[in-house]
């Protein structure tokens, strides 16, 4: 992704004391990393001001913990880890966990207006129905999904995101799959 | 499409793994064989796949085109902070006016992430050289007139209650923090811990980050009593570290000042020249000391730049009610006296302006009285502190009690009503409340759009006597505590207000504090209190130094230090304990207002 401003994230790779190899790696994992993290928060709490904020707590943590993680094979989890796990406190604050559901999408053009049901639901874009389905669906459900089907990760990847086993994570999967099935359904997208 | 989910279950699952890739050969072999006889399982697996290939195909929505920069910001602000606040760079430390912007935007300039580890600036004496203060000369006080005043905006007050009602408090959800666009880390720059033998214990100064130990305080070499810490400022750049020492039994307080860090080194042509001192690193000194009890008392406010002090001493060897304001200044660890009226009260600096006279700086000082009245006067950086009228030519003057001015100059909260002396002190005597103000000292309305503090109070013959007050360095999240209320409560759920709960609330709510903006009960343990609290730069977290015993209670002193992170609505704050008092007395905690102040103004 292209940073806009004028700063750019990408140093020469020149000998480096371990901070600035850190520091270094650091601007890397932003710049392959900010755009994905941001959708994946963005279809997860379906607000771009919270998406933004959660974004920017999560590489600020990575930023505190980057030294831990010296795999880099390992980042991408722990990264999607640190989102996720943000984007938890963020809707747990807002007392969505309780009232599954209830959150406000705010994604342009929401058919939430309209002549009658048929008409609300035929409305909008699909993109838009379909992060409607997914707000319907529990946090864990969601998460579980876009983690397979946005952010294409296998099984063993989701587990160690969600902190689940990989037969967890087979199981949940099928189901998110289920209700995401009747969602898409109640929105008109039906198969 | 009716679908059995107890029949097809098994197969459902192999179909979720199948469209994700993850499934064995042996798997699919069963799957395979069960679809060419299962019509519904069939449907099921084109509906997976059609869904996968939606999701994956959903739009992708670019990020905001300023969060590089937010995270930059923010990972400047991370690198400064893992650096401890006494070594940091003289420009992080310059902490006064435009110069330190101009440092700060030059830093974000650079490519951050490949910038040089900050030099080290700052060194602590590790013998610390106590010294005692000496009598101040007298000298006029100049007199420099303020440039063009800008005034703040508050946000329209909600709907007051009736006059002469007993408030009904307003169904909330409770505060709404407003965050700054770079909200930093909300642990404190450094507390204070009394910790060792029972007999002989140390003083210092602890590393808020790392929990280690950077200075020992030396009390002064005139004092026989060894105190503990419930107030505590560290001036702007972090050089030296005032603190109020509670004298236990003898109802006193001793106001002290001690050098920690070493001069800082100008290095950078745009920060401000720190104040330079004659004074050794370690050194100690006692201002004075005061009648314990009062918050009005209790107060230490440290000037822009971080030349003077500014407390009041209430005298206890006189049969009257005694107090004044007194000034120590940095340069040769002197004390002055600023008034000599008797009813002579320090509210806080100004932050420094533009417009200001070169090292000049402007304090509010109050007279109480039955007319409480304030009145800005300024320090002139050539000329020794003398005793003045406040109320001779001053550069501002408004009829309220101690105003504190919150860092970023924008807000000011300050006390209305009658004043009287009640036991040992000055006190609010009718119909006494704390207000809230866009500050203005250069205008015709130096305290603006002035409201109550209390959105939720009716303040008619039950009032409040005093109550401890505390900005954080962002300017808008303050804390009020130790309230002092004459009357019957208000409060719809237990007493309020209440002198054992911190109200916590932001300048910029409309509703102004209301009896949900109290922290959660839990969060300071039953047997203790609230000795002092700090908010954090982030506005959302406040560092209480939590003080056993309670009164009547004969225990050894002891002090956790929590940090809070406030919550709204039904979830509860959550509490870390910084240090245990199980260890000694650990607190007030300290942040480095200036340096935060610019910092997040960047």
């Amino acid at each position: 992704m292209a940073l806009p401003g004028p700063v750019a994230w990408s140093p020469s790779a020149v000998s480096r004391t371990p901070d600035e190899r850190l520091e270094q790696e650091f601007a890397q994992l932003f710049e392959e990393y900010a755009s994905p993290i941001y959708n994946y928060v963005l279809r997860m709490v379906s607000d771009p001001d919270r998406a933004a904020d959660i974004t920017q707590d999560t590489f600020i943590k990575a930023y505190r913990k980057l030294d831990t993680v010296t795999e880099l094979a390992a980042r991408r989890s722990w990264l999607y880890r640190i989102a996720t796990n943000t984007a938890i406190d963020d809707m747990r604050r807002r007392r969505m966990l309780t009232r599954v559901g209830d959150d406000s999408p705010v994604f342009e053009n929401r058919a939430d207006e309209g002549p009658g049901p048929e008409a609300q639901v035929m409305a909008g874009t699909l993109d838009e129905r379909v992060q409607r389905a997914l707000m319907s669906l529990r946090p864990n459900h969601r998460q579980c999904l876009l983690l397979s089907d946005l952010e294409d990760m296998g099984p063993q990847q989701i587990g160690e995101v969600m902190g689940l086993s990989y037969a967890a994570v087979r199981t949940l999967l099928c189901r998110a799959r289920g209700e995401m099935r009747k969602a898409l359904a109640a929105e008109g997208y039906a198969r | 499409m009716t679908f059995d989910r107890d029949r097809h279950v098994d197969f459902e699952e192999l179909i979720s793994a199948a469209i994700s890739g993850d499934i064995t050969l042996d798997e699919q072999h069963r799957l395979d064989a069960h679809l060419a006889g299962c019509a519904a399982c069939r449907a099921t697996a084109d509906a997976f796949a059609a869904q996968r290939q939606i999701m994956s195909g959903l739009r992708h929505v670019a990020p905001p085109r300023d969060l590089g920069a937010r995270v930059r910001t923010l990972v400047e602000l991370e690198q400064r902070r893992a650096v401890p606040w006494w070594r940091r760079p003289a420009a992080i430390f310059a902490g006064v006016g435009g110069g330190l912007a101009v440092v700060a935007g030059a830093l974000l300039a650079i490519v951050l992430l490949d910038s040089p580890t900050p030099p080290d600036v700052g060194q602590l004496s590790p013998t610390p050289v106590p010294s005692v203060s000496v009598a101040p000369p007298s000298v006029e006080p100049s007199s420099v007139p303020t440039g063009a005043p800008v005034v703040p905006t508050l946000p329209p007050a909600q709907t007051p209650a009736p006059s002469g009602t007993v408030a009904t408090p307003v169904p909330s959800t409770g505060p709404e923090p407003t965050p700054p666009p770079n909200e930093p880390a909300p642990d404190p720059d450094g507390y204070v811990a009394v910790a060792g033998p029972l007999e002989s214990p140390t003083m210092s100064v602890i590393d808020g980050t790392t929990d280690e130990e950077v200075a020992v305080i030396a009390e002064p070499s005139e004092t026989d009593a060894v105190g503990v810490p419930t107030s505590a400022e560290l001036s702007p750049g972090g050089q030296w570290l005032a603190y109020i020492a509670s004298l236990g039994e003898s109802g006193m307080n001793e106001v002290r000042v001690t050098r920690i860090g070493d001069a800082l080194d100008p290095a950078d042509g745009d920060a401000i020249t720190p104040v330079e001192s004659d004074v050794e690193v370690g050194s100690s000194f006692a201002i004075g000391r005061s009648v314990a009890g009062s918050p009005f008392v209790d107060r230490m406010s440290w000037s822009p730049d971080g030349h003077w002090l500014a407390v009041t001493i209430a005298d206890p060897d006189t049969l009257e009610v005694d107090s004044d304001v007194w000034i120590f200044d940095v340069t040769d660890g002197t004390s002055h006296r600023l008034t000599d009226t008797g009813n002579g009260f320090a509210g806080s600096f100004v932050p420094a302006t533009e417009d200001d006279a070169d090292g000049a700086a402007r304090l509010w000082v109050s007279l109480a009285g039955d007319e409480p009245q304030s009145h800005l006067v300024e320090l002139a950086n050539d000329a020794e502190i003398a005793v003045v009228d406040p109320a001779q030519d001053p550069i501002a003057s408004v009829r309220a009690f101690q105003p504190l001015v919150s860092p970023n100059g924008a807000f000011v909260i300050a006390w209305t009503g009658r004043m009287a002396v009640l036991g040992d002190h000055w006190a609010l005597s009718e119909g006494g409340q704390p207000i809230l103000a866009a500050h203005a000292p250069g205008s015709d309305e130096p305290f603006a759009q002035a409201r109550s503090l209390f959105g939720d109070l009716v303040i008619d013959r039950d009032a409040f006597t005093w109550a401890s007050i505390a900005w954080s360095p962002d300017g808008v999240a303050y804390a009020l505590w130790n309230a002092s209320w004459t009357g019957a409560s208000q409060g719809s759920q237990g007493q309020y207000p209440d002198a054992t709960r911190v109200y916590f609330g932001h300048a910029t709510d409309p509703r102004g504090l209301t009896e949900v903006h109290a922290i959660d009960i839990g969060d300071v343990p039953d047997d203790a209190r609230v000795v002092d609290v700090k908010v954090a730069p982030t506005g959302r977290h406040l560092v209480i130094t939590a003080g056993r015993p309670t009164p009547g209670d004969l225990t050894p002193r002891s002090a956790d230090l929590l940090l809070i992170t406030r919550n709204t609505g039904r979830v509860a704050d959550e509490v870390e304990e910084l240090a245990s008092g199980d260890d000694g007395w650990f607190g007030p905690a300290i942040f480095d207002d200036a340096s935060w102040n610019d910092l997040l103004a960047e």
